[in-house]
């Protein structure tokens, strides 16, 4: 479920990196992972600091308009965290012998993870989902996985071609097979889009209370019956014993439903904050900017004017289409946007 | 139990801002030490003069100070071991040069390749220091400050002349060398440093105001054990920490100041080996701040112009209310976040005195109210909005307060907000104005400016983050790359904005030409080491074993 929150696509994809040997353009030895390690170093970020800037190529992945944020990690092996603790006295009644190493954990293989913040929308510009049902999600993905392939092929190629099965992907349907097959669950999603506090589906602490704490109360109430020696409950008839096993039964039932409530609860997605999806967030930082230059520019000018002017703002940048004219995505600032030229 | 600080071991300048204790002048001396024996010697020579913290009687208060600190590469030449050295906080290893980018003293939009000569406006003495030539670097910084030679003039005590010929004399071109390259024709031996004077009558008087015009240095953090405890009560008010209304103002955890005390993680600030060489030490930025006068008034004039037609008021009164909404006070010192509007601020001056027809005694108001709790008590979350004291104004981004509190919301007051996010970021500033007296005339190549010294346990985590994230950066106070309207670089980004408070029908104001009105013009980091560090580097007993 955690892949699906708020509107987006939290997707983490694992791929075994391939082992033995390759060779560079230039005929070099190296291992794959070395390789792989080589090729991302040398793919561009976007252009955010005066260095990347300079450099003037931006981020493939600023060719989409769906992905918010991805990453690359080349993950060697298990991080080694040194012995298992172990409370010194129990290891010495259990005759456990600290010189003895334990066993050290280590991955069969060293493993390429792609992370990637996507909006969770089949087109680029499609409004957020406030669910998504597992078919669909992997239906998303698809078509992300297919546009990016599309948009960056010899990126992806020159990347995947170090991992384990990349040799029969040919086409982007292939490479979204690809990626389906090393698709791990990503358990911590993280969004901050928040522009106001989101409607969150809270637990009626209240009520389940009140049903958890009923047949609990009979259950003890008939208890404390049968220790002090009464014999039949009124109306019913019966032993206040049995009772309590009967009521003790039922609070075991409930309180499981309840807990399974709560936790179906808690993995009800966020729903998706407004203005949340990557053509909004860019319109704005586009719309954001223009008008900070409008309100200097028509400081202290009369009610006509200014009612004329901001028509003709309102014109010019149309606030209410988030496709255009917009800031493009892997760049500091609509100005740097101008400076660095059209986003290749 | 507050246990009291060992004030004889800790040196004065970490307490105590002279200038504020009646030291109207100035020198540092910048010293390269030419072989590690000399260097030894010289240590040795000079400890016996430094001044400590140990609190004055009248019969006990020096005419003229001294302190002393050392760059790494100074330490390096005085022979700690290496573990030592390597112990040391990266940024001071690193020294000033080495970080100007991320305060902002270079070129924000240039790659280091094309900004070769991005210090080429520093001093001689300070472009020279760590370039290659290990004879130009700065090794120990050494300040004198000095009382008035008589009240009235403008002349300090003739002990400081022979304080400094007392130096000179220290020092040998194989020894330990004094380095000149001061001011913008590098003539100096030393920066001089005094309060701006002003006449009254044929009197000369010193003033608590830089060459913008406006009263600075008020507000210094209080920390555990700076005051004696009857004192502590009142200077703690608006300086310290605010934990809550249960506790009011409280002294800041000595750690934050002082090496080898709490602070205010309940942890050590973190120190190289041995712990005693770096007990009660601290570290230091010195930064010669440079500050273009002419800059200053041509944008404030056209400014004024533009804030006069649209607020519809008189254009002295919009630049007198430009200015103090840039700083966060009125030129005299009095707070907008207690008088926040040009009227409020007329009511203030006539009921501290300040508009006294007799200018001696409204000096004294003046001097009077800065001294007091009022000037500095206040705090921002009565003020979430900025109406009072903008959000991006100098003074809310260099001590925020309790604005950060994370509880804090837009439009409303928070009673219960803290200055938790505070104060593992304040600095103590110590320095005073360089530069001619206010008679003279001043534009942006004429030299003046103020020499400042911020102290604090941590060069990085105090010192660094303000200037980064608070003064070159806008994002904690919603400000986006907007940086301090006062010392921020405003070479890509030129506005400020003012807001208002919607009930008085008044739109907010945007500047929109800023122009940069203070810039660097060289510095270092030193390690300020206690009395008895000092003599285990002159002895050269600094074992980390």
């Amino acid at each position: 479920m955690p892949d699906f929150d708020t509107g987006h696509l939290f997707l983490t994809f694992l791929t075994p990196i391939r082992r033995g040997t390759t060779h560079d353009l230039t005929g070099t030895a190296m291992s794959h992972e070395q390789a792989v390690r080589i090729t991302l170093g040398l793919l561009p970020t976007a252009l955010q600091s005066p260095a990347t800037i300079k450099i003037g190529e931006n981020s493939p992945f600023a060719r989409s308009l769906q992905t918010h944020l991805c990453r690359f990690v080349v993950i060697e092996d298990a991080i080694y965290n040194g012995r298992t603790p172990e409370d010194a006295l129990i290891a010495s009644i259990r005759d456990r012998d600290p010189i003895t190493p334990q066993p050290v954990d280590k991955l069969g293989n060293a493993y390429l993870l792609f992370a990637a913040d996507i909006d969770a929308v089949m087109d680029e510009g499609d409004p957020l989902p406030v669910t998504l049902d597992a078919a669909r999600q992997g239906r998303v993905r698809d078509a992300w996985a297919r546009r990016l392939w599309e948009r960056m092929a010899p990126e992806l190629r020159s990347i995947y071609e170090n991992c384990v099965g990349f040799d029969e992907v040919q086409t982007g349907a292939d490479f979204a097979r690809y990626l389906k097959k090393c698709q791990v669950e990503t358990t911590m999603p993280f969004h901050d889009y928040w522009i106001s506090p989101p409607k969150l589906s809270n637990l009626p602490v209240p009520l389940l209370a009140i049903a958890a704490l009923l047949p609990l109360g009979i259950t003890v109430l008939a208890f404390l019956a049968q220790v002090f020696g009464v014999q039949a409950v009124p109306r019913l008839g019966i032993a206040p014993g049995w009772l309590a096993l009967g009521s003790a039964a039922v609070s075991a039932a409930v309180l499981y439903g309840l807990y399974r409530y709560v936790v179906a609860n808690g993995q009800k997605p966020m729903p998706p904050a407004q203005f949340g999806d990557l053509p909004s967030v860019l319109k704005s930082l586009y719309l954001q900017q223009h008008f900070a230059d409008f309100a200097l520019a028509h400081q202290g000018s009369s009610a006509k004017n200014l009612h004329a002017a901001f028509g003709a703002f309102l014109e010019t940048h149309t606030p209410a289409d988030t496709m255009a004219p917009t800031q493009p995505p892997g760049v500091i600032s609509v100005k740097a946007a101008q400076q660095t030229g059209p986003v290749a | 139990m507050t246990r009291q600080l060992d004030l004889n071991d800790i040196q004065g300048n970490i307490p105590r801002a002279y200038g504020r204790f009646a030291f109207p002048f100035a020198r540092y001396f910048f010293l390269n030490i030419r072989n590690q024996d000399a260097g030894r010697a010289f240590v040795t020579t000079v400890r016996p003069r430094v001044t400590t913290a140990a609190w004055w009687t009248p019969d006990t208060k020096p005419k003229v100070t001294l302190n002393i600190g050392f760059t790494h590469p100074g330490l390096c030449m005085l022979g700690l071991p290496t573990r030592t050295l390597q112990g040391m906080p990266e940024s001071f290893t690193d020294g000033m040069k080495a970080r100007a980018f991320i305060l902002g003293d270079r070129h924000p939009d240039r790659v280091e390749q094309d900004d070769s000569n991005w210090c080429a406006h520093w001093d001689p003495i300070w472009r020279e220091n760590r370039a290659g030539d290990a004879g130009r670097d700065v090794h120990i910084w050494i300040s004198m400050n000095a009382q008035l030679a008589q009240l009235g003039t403008d002349q300090p005590v003739p002990d400081l002349e022979a304080q400094t010929d007392w130096l000179r004399g220290l020092c040998s071109d194989s020894g330990v060398r004094m380095l000149g390259g001061h001011g913008r024709d590098g003539a100096g031996d030393f920066q001089p440093a005094s309060a701006i004077f002003t006449k009254v009558g044929d009197a000369k008087f010193p003033t608590p105001r830089e060459h913008f015009g406006l009263t600075d240095g008020i507000g210094d953090p209080v920390f555990q054990g700076q005051y004696p405890p009857d004192r502590e009560k009142e200077a703690v008010i608006g300086r310290g920490k605010w934990m809550g209304r249960a506790t009011g103002w409280q002294p800041i955890a000595a750690g934050e100041f002082l090496l080898g005390h709490p602070d205010e993680s309940q942890e050590l600030p973190p120190t190289a080996m041995p712990p005693n060489v770096m007990h009660n030490g601290s570290f230091m930025a010195y930064r010669k701040l440079h500050e273009n006068v002419g800059t200053f008034n041509d944008v404030m004039a056209t400014e004024a112009k533009g804030f006069a037609r649209v607020m519809n008021v008189p254009e002295q009164e919009a630049r007198e209310t430009l200015i103090a909404k840039m700083v966060g006070r009125w030129s005299d010192g009095v707070p907008t976040a207690t008088a926040p509007t040009f009227e409020a601020w007329q009511a203030t001056r006539d009921q501290i005195g300040l508009n006294d027809p007799d200018p001696a005694r409204a000096m004294q108001a003046q001097r009077a109210y800065l001294r007091s709790a009022a000037s500095s008590d206040f705090r921002y979350a009565d003020d979430i909005d900025g109406y009072k004291c903008p959000g991006g104004a100098h003074l809310r981004r260099v001590n925020t307060r309790d604005y950060l509190d994370p509880l804090n919301t837009p439009g409303k007051r928070n009673r219960d907000a803290t200055t938790q996010l505070n104060k593992r970021r304040r600095i103590l500033r110590r320095g005073l104005p360089y530069g001619p007296d206010d008679s003279a005339h001043k534009d942006d190549s004429t030299e003046q400016g103020v020499t400042m010294m911020i102290i604090g346990a941590s060069l990085f985590r105090q010192f660094e983050f303000v200037q980064q994230q608070w003064i070159q950066y806008g994002l904690d106070f919603h400000q986006g790359n907007h940086t301090c309207p006062m010392l921020g670089d405003h070479s890509l980004h030129t506005r400020y904005t003012i807001p208002s408070d919607p009930k008085s029908g008044k739109p907010p104001y945007i500047m929109g030409g800023l122009k940069t009105f203070v810039e660097t013009r060289g510095g270092d980091y030193f390690f300020l080491p206690s009395m008895t560090a000092l003599h285990m580097i002159a002895l050269g007993i600094v074992d980390p074993t």
